[in-house]
């Protein structure tokens, strides 16, 4: 089980696979100020990745996936809460 | 095959007939700008619906080609012959290859390298510069970084730089904009994006707002990947090779860091209205995808309710896009139909810009009523099915056993009368075989509508045989095509196909000039080639026209003598018109030299036994220096054909009504012998008689004191008597031809079953005739 979701806080493990998300933004959806523990979490799907990035939930434990912990964290909690590289893309190219 | 596939199938071969069509016209009047926006739509539509599909290749292409026209229709590149050959070859290669995957439901070995040589030529006139094409492959070191490496951050940019200048080495930039759908697909961006080897800097783009989470879709992928790496180009398109056509790659080293391009933007072509263009093709995928299907789709009928889930999704997001969000419930097909196609009128009648706020009230307000009021407007107009053929073809197999079964009853009227001596009886069974008559014709004759197609059906591929061989052998022709709404039925089109290819080459390759000469004889430099068609009673004409140099009835006499096909008398008396047609002949050719185009040995005798195999006529008018008009004479229809049935020492036979002159009662006296020949003299014409049992090897001597039965035909334009021993009635038969141990049997040309359950043979009267003049 990748998902283990109370009333305010959750915890992701393992591989978070597509069928998951459903599950996981209805439990975004519901709850504001969520905290999330990514501490086991070796793999996000997009979607799921996405999912957190939309509804940016407090991350209280950082992954030990390195990809993860590397890549994706700085994004998903933007250290000194400043704006991260990056940014907007408004740009998309007709596929 | 899953159903998917299969209608994607169907529907390319009308996409691809439609853009060869187009291209076609196009090359003759490139300005015509509804036409160029026909092809784009429909190369674009097939791209659509390739995406579905795990066939990168054919996405990749279908692209390029998408590109060209769209420059094209932008006004940005003329379209040339040239590029016209490019987009030709590449919507054959796509022909070929979906012909393959139709067998083997996969693309063929080979077929990157295809595309790859065939892209490379559509990119070149529109310069095929690396930052616009989102092929997933490098050309070499960009000279300028495309905009989207800004996304990495000035600082990261500018350290880049630094170390690329300082070591004199290139890096690999990726941008991949996932599309909205990829989750349907299996695709996990991340997944991809983790693969890359040696990954130096990520950058995640997200769009400028999230949507409210009431209206969050978690299917929907809203992020882009901008990435640099190490990895060698090789490696990158390596993991990417699935999905070439989101990633887009470059090499930049450290000059190019440091000069981004301007942000280049073709004028009238936004990403927004692109956008916008893509979203209704998904919609118009998804409508097609929902329409109902017939009984080969699996159990329940329509796709599965995985695919439905799927489609809703992508509809959803699609109208979203569009700024129209809907919402679509996988389990109402029917109603996901009806909001789909409503969607796409607001957005066409709104020139793709449907206001959000209005259609969000209309949607709250009156959707039911809409949703009723749409359902039937999307279904005006003609309502097409697709049947395969084999249906049809059965149909006219079961239409053939009721008039069999239908006839049986006369004979039991018969029955009922001679052996059971009920008068009354009898005549109700007539009565009812009266009724039942009338419906099997009717139904009969609504079966052969059916089959009936328009001879634009055959015609459709000559203008691209005609062009392709006029600029091969360097003549100019233009092709007219009139009366292509003439109907026939489909046996008839099929077979009209190879003489009519064979009679449209022989004019291109014989009959006309190349341009110099026919300057030098006053004519205009281009030639003309008329196919026309029209309906004549219960036959369609076909005529071939062209205004060539014309057949020289000198030099045909000559080696029609020459070939021994006729002797000196014929040589000196045969008219300039009778001439012409002894290039019909088996065994003549006119070709002085044997091209690869026509003249092949097969010739003209060819054409005339096809024409005639299906119960028609061929004939030729020439006048030199003006031209060659061929015409073929064919029946409608051949499902059904008229027999007339004679009988000879107890056997019936048929024989084809169209055939038969006249039947004669003949006294005893009245057969003279010509030369061992019997003969018979009918209104001062000597008619040659073959006696059909002694042809056919059957013990039969015709009753000495009796009038000799005689069927006077006509074969060849000659006339021939047939002696039998009685006549019957004519029936209408549906003629199977001969199989299995009676396929070498010559003399029959096929079996029909009769009402009384008897099988009736159909004479071949030419085969029949031959084999009775050499028993003479």
């Amino acid at each position: 089980m990748a998902l283990e979701l109370r009333e305010d806080t959750g915890t992701l493990s393992g591989a978070v696979t597509v069928e998951e998300v459903e599950e996981l933004v209805a439990w975004l959806r519901r709850t504001p100020g969520a905290r999330l523990s990514l501490h086991n979490c070796n793999h996000l799907h997009t979607a799921a990745f996405q999912a957190l990035l939309a509804f940016a939930p407090k991350v209280t434990a950082a992954p030990v996936d390195g990809f993860l912990a590397v890549r994706l964290l700085p994004v998903l909690d933007p250290p000194n809460a400043a704006v991260p590289e990056g940014g907007h893309h408004d740009d998309r190219d007709a596929g | 095959m899953n159903p998917l596939l299969a209608q994607f199938l169907a529907e390319a071969g009308d996409l691809l007939d439609q853009v060869g069509d187009g291209l076609l016209r196009l090359e003759l009047d490139p300005g015509d700008a509804a036409r160029v926006n026909e092809v784009f739509r429909a190369a674009h539509t097939l791209k659509g619906s390739s995406g579905l599909f795990e066939f990168p290749e054919l996405t990749s292409l279908t692209h390029a080609a998408e590109d060209l026209l769209d420059a094209v229709r932008a006004g940005r590149v003329p379209l040339d012959s040239a590029m016209t050959d490019d987009l030709l070859a590449t919507f054959d290669l796509i022909r070929g290859w979906l012909a393959h995957v139709t067998v083997e439901e996969r693309l063929p070995g080979g077929a990157d390298a295809d595309a790859a040589a065939l892209i490379e030529r559509l990119r070149a006139p529109i310069g095929g510069q690396a930052a616009d094409m989102p092929a997933g492959r490098t050309a070499g070191v960009a000279r300028h970084a495309p905009d989207w490496v800004a996304h990495l951050g000035a600082r990261v940019v500018a350290e880049l730089a630094d170390w690329l200048d300082t070591t004199s080495a290139t890096m690999r930039f990726v941008r991949y904009l996932p599309d909205e759908g990829c989750f349907f697909r299996g695709e996990d961006p991340l997944l991809f994006v983790r693969q890359v080897p040696a990954l130096e800097h990520l950058a995640v783009l997200r769009p400028d707002a999230w949507p409210a989470p009431d209206d969050y879709d978690e299917y929907a992928c809203l992020l882009g990947f901008v990435l640099a790496t190490r990895a060698a180009a090789g490696e990158l398109e390596y993991v990417f090779r699935y999905i070439a056509e989101q990633v887009e790659i470059v090499e930049l080293d450290a000059a190019a860091l440091r000069s981004p391009a301007a942000a280049p933007v073709p004028a009238g072509t936004g990403p927004a209205s692109h956008a916008d263009a893509d979203a209704l093709a998904v919609l118009e995928a998804a409508l097609r995808t929902l329409e109902p299907h017939d009984e080969d789709g699996p159990p329940g009928g329509g796709p599965s309710a995985t695919h439905l889930g799927s489609v809703a999704h992508a509809a959803a997001a699609a109208a979203r896009a569009l700024g129209a969000p809907v919402e679509l419930d996988p389990a109402d097909a029917a109603g996901m139909r009806a909001s789909i196609r409503s969607l796409l009128e607001r957005a066409r009648t709104a020139g793709g810009e449907p206001g959000p706020a209005a259609t969000a009230a209309d949607r709250r307000t009156g959707e039911p009523d809409r949703r009723a009021a749409d359902a039937d407007p999307g279904q005006v107009g003609s309502r097409v099915l697709k049947i395969d053929q084999a249906k049809v073809d059965r149909l006219m197999e079961l239409v053939g056993e009721l008039n069999v079964a239908k006839n049986g009853l006369t004979f039991l009227a018969e029955a009922a009368e001679e052996e059971y001596g009920s008068r009354a009886l009898s005549r109700r069974i007539k009565d009812q075989y009266a009724g039942l008559h009338r419906i099997a014709e009717e139904l009969q004759s609504a079966v052969m509508d059916v089959r009936m197609l328009p001879l634009s059906v055959s015609f459709s591929r000559f203008p691209r045989l005609v062009r392709d061989l006029s600029r091969r052998l360097g003549k100019r022709i233009k092709l007219v095509t009139e009366g292509e709404d003439t109907m026939a039925d489909k046996d008839v089109i099929e077979a009209l196909a190879d003489p009519l290819v064979h009679l449209v080459r022989n004019s291109l390759d014989h009959g006309i000039e190349p341009p110099e000469e026919r300057t030098a004889a006053g004519k205009p430099a281009q030639a003309s080639i008329t196919l026309s068609a029209v309906a004549d009673g219960d036959a369609v004409i076909v005529e071939v026209a062209d205004d060539g140099r014309g057949i020289d009835p000198a030099r045909v006499r000559q080696r029609a003598y020459e070939r021994g096909l006729i002797d000196e008398e014929e040589l000196e008396t045969l008219g300039d018109a009778d001439a012409v047609n002894l290039i019909f002949q088996p065994g003549f050719s006119t070709a002085e030299q044997v091209s690869d185009l026509s003249g092949r040995g097969v010739g003209m005798d060819a054409v005339r036994a096809s024409v005639e195999r299906l119960g028609g006529a061929v004939t030729m008018r020439s006048e030199p220096d003006a031209g060659t008009v061929t015409r073929l004479r064919l029946p409608l229809s051949m499902a059904v054909t008229q027999v007339m049935v004679v009988s000879v020492a107890g056997q019936r036979f048929g024989v084809p009504v169209d055939l038969v002159v006249e039947t004669v009662r003949v006294p005893r006296a009245g057969l003279a012998q010509v030369q061992h020949q019997d003969v018979v003299v009918l209104r001062d014409e000597v008619v040659p008689v073959v006696d059909l049992a002694g042809t056919l090897g059957m013990p039969w001597q015709p009753d000495p004191a009796a009038d000799h039965a005689v069927l006077v035909v006509n074969v060849s334009d000659s006339k021939a008597g047939l002696l039998v021993e009685h006549f019957h009635r004519e029936v209408d038969v549906i003629l199977k031809p001969m199989e299995g141990l009676l396929r070498d049997a010559g003399q029959f040309v096929g079996t029909a079953l009769l009402g009384d359950g008897l099988v009736l043979l159909v004479l071949n009267l030419k085969e029949v005739l031959s084999l009775g003049a050499r028993a003479a």
